[in-house]
């Protein structure tokens, strides 16, 4: 308890950015990745291949690479600077959106094409057929695994330890420096993910039943 | 080759083809609808009277031949085509209401969407819709809560709240269990009396010869004989209509 409460200033604004990460990056790469994953089953062949082609691509490349792509390589192209918490955010979301995107396009072939055919009848175009009757029921089709998507981007968070940002998986170093025990520092940590993830998992229970599908 | 609706059609279908893979579909179809005029579309399952009726607001593509609907050649593709199928009620055979939405926003959402009707006006014209067909009580509901009977009947309201100029049924009581068939018949037959145009693929003979002012046979894909339902169903003049009527008489 002492490890904790001496050190709370650390774990603090660690876990606080952690939160933070987790947040915008979660944010953006559920847009992100609605956007890809739509792209995917669009009808212009053009956009299906860009789709195919950057879930691919970002995929298929391990998280730490695309970190350091943004942490190294990015302000060597001479484009405006953007500091470590910024790039560790694009990296998360550009990572994550892939991920959603499968999933989504998962929970977009569960739909029954006869769905999209009744909102194609009554008039209404490609876009309002998919953001006002497709997505909505492919959402709520895959909600547990885009679920576990967003507890492994938060656990992916700590990989921007690596690069300077102060959250989570950063505690560990900081508190080595102030003399303190590394395996309780870790059990610490380790719990506190867990409380997080347990807050994650509440949160997908309450809109399974909220928005549990009738068929 | 360009070609013109004729006048007085409402639906013109001109030399329609369509090939699934090496199934000959549709063989050179030709069918005029008036305004007003209820055409029902029978044959044997396979005969391309689905696959016809899809085509006619472009759920099923066609390789040659040209559709007019009110005059004007449907659209291939793009936003032109969505504001002309806004014309054009069609009924499933599995429903297919938006099982996320309720009863009463599954009606209202072509009129609010598409046509930009306020949602106050559109949920009072809905309610009078699902009135006429009879569950006005279930609106709150979701579509799953409902009987198919029931569902079938939303169905025909939401393609009604777009004030379509047309109506198509595909086979609207095929997924029907038998005591709800009638009640979603009554619907059709009483749309009919009020002058509604419709084209009706069913296998329901009786509802031809209630409602019907013309049948048309369908066979291999192609359009065998069409006459008035008396003349139709007392004497047949194709050996293929002749031949699928005797079927269904014998039981």
């Amino acid at each position: 308890m002492g490890t904790l409460l001496n050190n709370l200033d650390i774990f603090t604004i660690g876990f606080r950015n952690t939160v933070i990460l987790f947040l915008v990056s979660g944010f953006f790469s559920l847009i992100l990745g609605t956007l890809v994953g739509a792209m995917r089953v669009s009808p212009i062949p053009a956009l299906r291949t860009f789709g195919t082609l950057y879930v691919n691509v970002v995929r298929n490349t391990p998280l730490t690479l695309v970190m350091f792509f943004f942490a190294f390589g990015y302000p060597k192209l001479g484009l405006p600077e953007i500091d470590f918490t910024v790039s560790a955010i694009v990296a998360l979301s550009i990572y994550t959106a892939t991920y959603v995107a499968e999933v989504l396009r998962a929970g977009i072939n569960t739909v029954p094409v006869g769905q999209a055919e009744a909102a194609r009848a009554i008039g209404l175009p490609f876009t309002q057929t998919l953001t006002l009757i497709v997505l909505p029921q492919a959402f709520r089709s895959v909600l547990p695994p885009l679920f576990s998507v967003l507890i492994a981007l938060l656990k992916n968070t700590t990989v921007a330890a690596g690069f300077s940002v102060t959250e989570a998986g950063a505690i560990r170093a900081y508190l080595a420096e102030r003399g303190e025990p590394a395996l309780v520092v870790l059990l610490w940590v380790a719990f506190f993910f867990v409380i997080l993830v347990l807050i994650l998992a509440q949160l997908q229970r309450y809109f399974e039943k909220k928005w549990k599908v009738a068929r | 080759m360009t070609s013109e609706a004729p006048s007085g059609s409402l639906v013109s279908v001109q030399s329609v083809n369509k090939h699934y893979g090496q199934l000959h579909v549709l063989q050179d179809i030709n069918l005029d609808v008036r305004k007003g005029e209820v055409v029902v579309v029978i044959g044997p399952s396979g005969s391309g009277k689905s696959t016809l009726c899809r085509a006619i607001n472009r759920l099923e593509t066609i390789e040659s031949g040209e559709i007019f609907i009110d005059g004007r050649k449907l659209p291939e593709e793009g936003s032109e085509l969505a504001r002309l199928r806004a014309d054009v009620g069609m009924v499933f055979q599995s429903f297919n209401l938006f099982a996320h939405k309720t009863i009463l926003e599954n009606v209202t959402l072509g009129p609010i969407k598409v046509k930009g009707v306020d949602k106050k006006t559109a949920e009072k014209d809905a309610m009078a819709l699902l009135e006429r067909v009879g569950v006005s009580q279930q609106a709150p509901k979701l579509p799953a809560q409902l009987s198919g009977g029931q569902q079938q009947r939303v169905a025909i309201a939401r393609a009604l709240a777009m004030k379509p100029k047309v109506m198509l049924f595909d086979e609207p009581t095929s997924a029907l269990d038998p005591e709800m068939i009638n009640e979603v018949l009554d619907v059709m037959v009483e749309l009919a009396r009020d002058g509604m145009t419709m084209i009706v693929v069913t296998h329901e003979m009786g509802f031809a010869r209630k409602a019907a002012d013309r049948v048309v046979f369908m066979a291999d894909g192609q359009i065998v004989e069409q006459a008035s339902p008396e003349a139709f169903f007392t004497n047949p003049q194709s050996s293929r209509a002749k031949d699928f009527l005797s079927k269904l008489l014998t039981h």
